[in-house]
């Protein structure tokens, strides 16, 4: 373990941030608010932490796996840190641990939220919440090696290690290529986004802001009401169409940019994505019609949008579903524990090991039956190693453990049954809201500091897909 | 980059984060001294201005009762006295206009005003308004009130911006603490970092150079010493190889 060159790359990252916060302090100077002074200041100390590494220690063009998963996971705590530094210079709502929530929320594009009055937030500091979401987005990792120049061996062993294997399976470019691939998907559907809700009659910094957190699949908005601010449905059209796009595996959309759709629904990931999508929205339409809405428009209306929402793990919202009945509740929670595809911005347990998980169970049940046949389980005519099932099956398992502990642990600190499971499960599958005191309308101001703590810890295993920080806090790892 | 600029680069960083945070401190600490300042010019003095005409008003109001009741000399006295401090508390309020709109509550209080005074302006003793406690009540009193409840409407106006600006003040106080305090967490990390660098790059090349040429000493084989840098001790540890070689070459001729 060579510290000295986890610096150096962490270094890297760290100037990328500063890079966003440059950004937001521009965006800040524009309208001449009171975030230009704090987010100048943590941009000059991103810089200076960042570049210091970099003057000291020598490029080296080979690192190791180890610490290749130590450089991703300190990235994402550093960013997380710095992200800390212009809310609490700022103030108002933000202690210290209410700025850790939001940064650590946004980073890994939670968007959860522990701010009663986000409209109080000055337009720079509004403009760094949804560029954290941004940056999270598709990996800090990813999104930094697709703009530094080549860092060779090096590089690659960072794409390996930030990157889900799950996500690499329809990736069948080279390193470089697939970044380069990934970049061009995310920022086309950002620009693309940002026109469809400039057209529909949205302000140019609201558009990009909710951009930024639809397609990073976040859900942080500048207002407080979320998309139910602007009651327009053409809007929520444009972001339910972008959410959408935004939980199908890049690689798949990158061979739709280049015209090759029927990529999207040869596969059975993506069919399945799509079908549990509907039928959610079908179940879910079905049971609020009359409780609370009257006519079908409005029930298929809200159905649509928060269904999609919690099912691609963006968590923006256009009615407060909280109120909704438990049935309704009940099938959102799936949604929320599910969330979308692998190789995307999704979170959650993601779709893939589902499938993967009902093919291991098809093949127990067979081989219940015929104890000697010879079954190998395939997606799409790929067999699935038994690696991968194991690996499958321990993830969601390791995945439902931990919600259930964070629940356990925000119910001894007084929260409701409802809102500390919802809670939880919305926060592993970086999701956003849940259900009861922290619904769609609602936030996380009221849970204890401590439960907010744990809320994070369960925002980053979601993340880092959890064996990422279990490894990074287990000792050995160092050595 | 040389060792002298690599340590120069280090205390000038921890130098940059601690100034900019003292100017930042000090630049707020100025605003929160000029924003009390700006509290007490604009918003207090009107407060006070404000209370001065209501005070104006009751001792008119008493002086009304007076000359009602008849007497004519005392009731004159009060009133005028009233008067001349309720002008005076409306100057202060006209001429300290600060917060947009206020210009409609102070012209408000000026027409409230002009109606009450019309009303016990001319003689009241010895007219027929004498004892007349129901001309007073239907439309002295109801006057009364309504310049009373203009001026209470330009009271709270400033008592609602004089509560935003010390809320804007505590907001001021903690951007002045916040700097210092983050500037210190960052100081003490980077000390760290700066410390395993100086220790890395520069002292453990100086022991391991040292180490090499002790080990020449005693097996009088050169020792090869590696150094990633390119700066001024790999010049030395280079230099010292070459010296470790010639030796051993003379020695062997």
């Amino acid at each position: 373990m060579r510290p000295h060159i986890i610096f150096r790359y962490t270094g890297f990252i760290l100037l990328f941030n500063a890079v966003f916060l440059l950004i937001s302090a521009l965006v800040s100077a524009f309208y001449s608010d009171s975030a230009l002074l704090p987010l100048l200041y943590s941009a000059i100390i991103a810089v200076l932490f960042g570049a210091f590494p970099l003057i000291y220690v020598p490029s080296a063009k080979d690192i190791s796996n180890k610490e290749g998963f130590i450089i991703v996971v300190s990235s994402w705590l550093l960013s997380c840190l710095v992200g800390v530094i212009p809310y609490v210079l700022w103030g108002g709502e933000f202690n210290l641990t209410n700025a850790w929530f939001e940064s650590v929320s946004g980073f890994t594009t939670t968007g959860s939220s522990v701010l009663t009055n986000v409209e109080a937030l000055p337009f720079g500091l509004l403009f760094w919440r949804s560029a954290t979401h941004w940056i999270g987005g598709i990996g800090i990792i990813i999104f930094a090696l697709s703009v530094l120049p080549s860092m060779g061996r090096a590089g690659m062993i960072l794409y390996r290690t930030e990157m889900s294997p799950l996500a690499m399976e329809n990736f069948h470019y080279r390193t470089k290529k697939t970044l380069q691939m990934l970049v061009i998907v995310y920022v086309g559907l950002t620009l693309a986004e940002t026109m469809g809700l400039l057209i529909c009659g949205m302000n140019g910094f609201d558009a990009v802001t909710h951009a930024f957190a639809t397609i990073a699949t976040g859900g942080f908005s500048p207002k407080n009401m979320s998309i139910a601010h602007y009651q327009s449905l053409s809007m929520e059209i444009v972001v339910m169409v972008f959410m959408m796009l935004s939980g199908i595996h890049f690689g798949l959309m990158f061979a739709a940019f280049r015209g090759r759709a029927s990529e999207l629904w040869r596969s059975s990931v993506v069919r399945y994505y799509l079908i549990a999508l509907a039928t959610g929205v079908g179940v879910v339409a079905l049971n609020i019609h009359h409780h609370p809405y009257t006519s079908w428009a409005e029930s298929l209306r809200y159905a649509v949008f928060q269904v999609i929402s919690l099912g691609t793990s963006t968590g923006f919202a256009t009615t407060d579903s909280a109120i909704w009945p438990p049935f309704a509740q009940l099938v959102m929670i799936f949604f929320t524990l599910q969330c979308a595809c692998s190789g995307s911005t999704s979170g959650g347990i993601k779709v893939d090991r589902i499938v993967i998980f009902w093919k291991g169970l098809v093949r127990r049940i067979t081989m219940t039956r015929h104890p000697h046949a010879v079954i190998t389980p395939k997606i799409d005519g790929a067999a699935i190693d038994s690696d991968m099932l194991e690996a499958s099956f321990l993830y969601i398992t390791l995945y439902i453990g931990i919600v259930f502990i964070s629940s356990v642990i925000l119910t001894a600190l007084g929260v409701d049954i409802l809102s500390a499971f919802s809670g939880s499960a919305a926060t592993m599958g970086n999701v956003g809201p849940g259900f009861g005191t922290v619904g769609s309308m609602s936030n996380f101001s009221h849970i204890p500091d401590a439960g907010k703590w744990v809320l994070t810890l369960t925002m980053l295993l979601g993340r880092l897909e959890i064996f990422g920080l279990i490894l990074f806090v287990t000792g050995r790892s160092w050595k | 980059m040389g060792i002298r600029a690599k340590i120069l680069l280090g205390f000038l960083i921890l130098a940059t984060m601690l100034f900019l945070a003292g100017a930042w401190s000090i630049y707020e600490l100025r605003t929160v001294g000029t924003s009390v300042q700006a509290l007490l010019d604009d918003n207090y003095k009107s407060i006070s201005a404000a209370r001065k005409m209501t005070d104006a008003l009751e001792r008119q109001d008493s002086a009304i009762l007076l000359l009602l009741s008849g007497n004519w000399k005392a009731g004159r006295e009060i009133i005028q006295s009233a008067d001349a401090s309720f002008q005076q508390g409306f100057d202060i309020a006209r001429n300290n206009v600060t917060i947009p709109g206020e210009t409609a509550y102070v012209d408000e209080i000026e027409k409230a005003y002009k109606n009450f005074k019309d009303l016990w302006v001319r003689p009241i003793a010895g007219t027929g308004h004498e004892k007349k406690l129901d001309w007073y009540f239907q439309q002295v009193h109801h006057a009364f009130l309504e310049v009373k409840l203009a001026v209470e409407r330009l009271m709270a106006l400033n008592d609602r911006v004089m509560y935003q600006t010390a809320t804007d003040l505590k907001n001021r106080a903690h951007r002045a603490v916040m700097p210092g305090v983050v500037a210190i967490i960052a100081a003490l990390v980077f000390a760290l970092v700066f410390n395993y660098f100086v220790n890395y790059y520069l002292v453990s090349p100086i022991i391991k150079v040292t180490k090499a040429i002790q080990r020449f000493f005693e097996t009088g084989v050169p020792i090869e010493v590696k150094i990633e840098t390119k700066d001024e001790m790999h010049r030395l540890a280079t230099s010292l190889q070459q010296l470790m070689t010639q030796s051993q070459k003379r020695e062997a001729v």
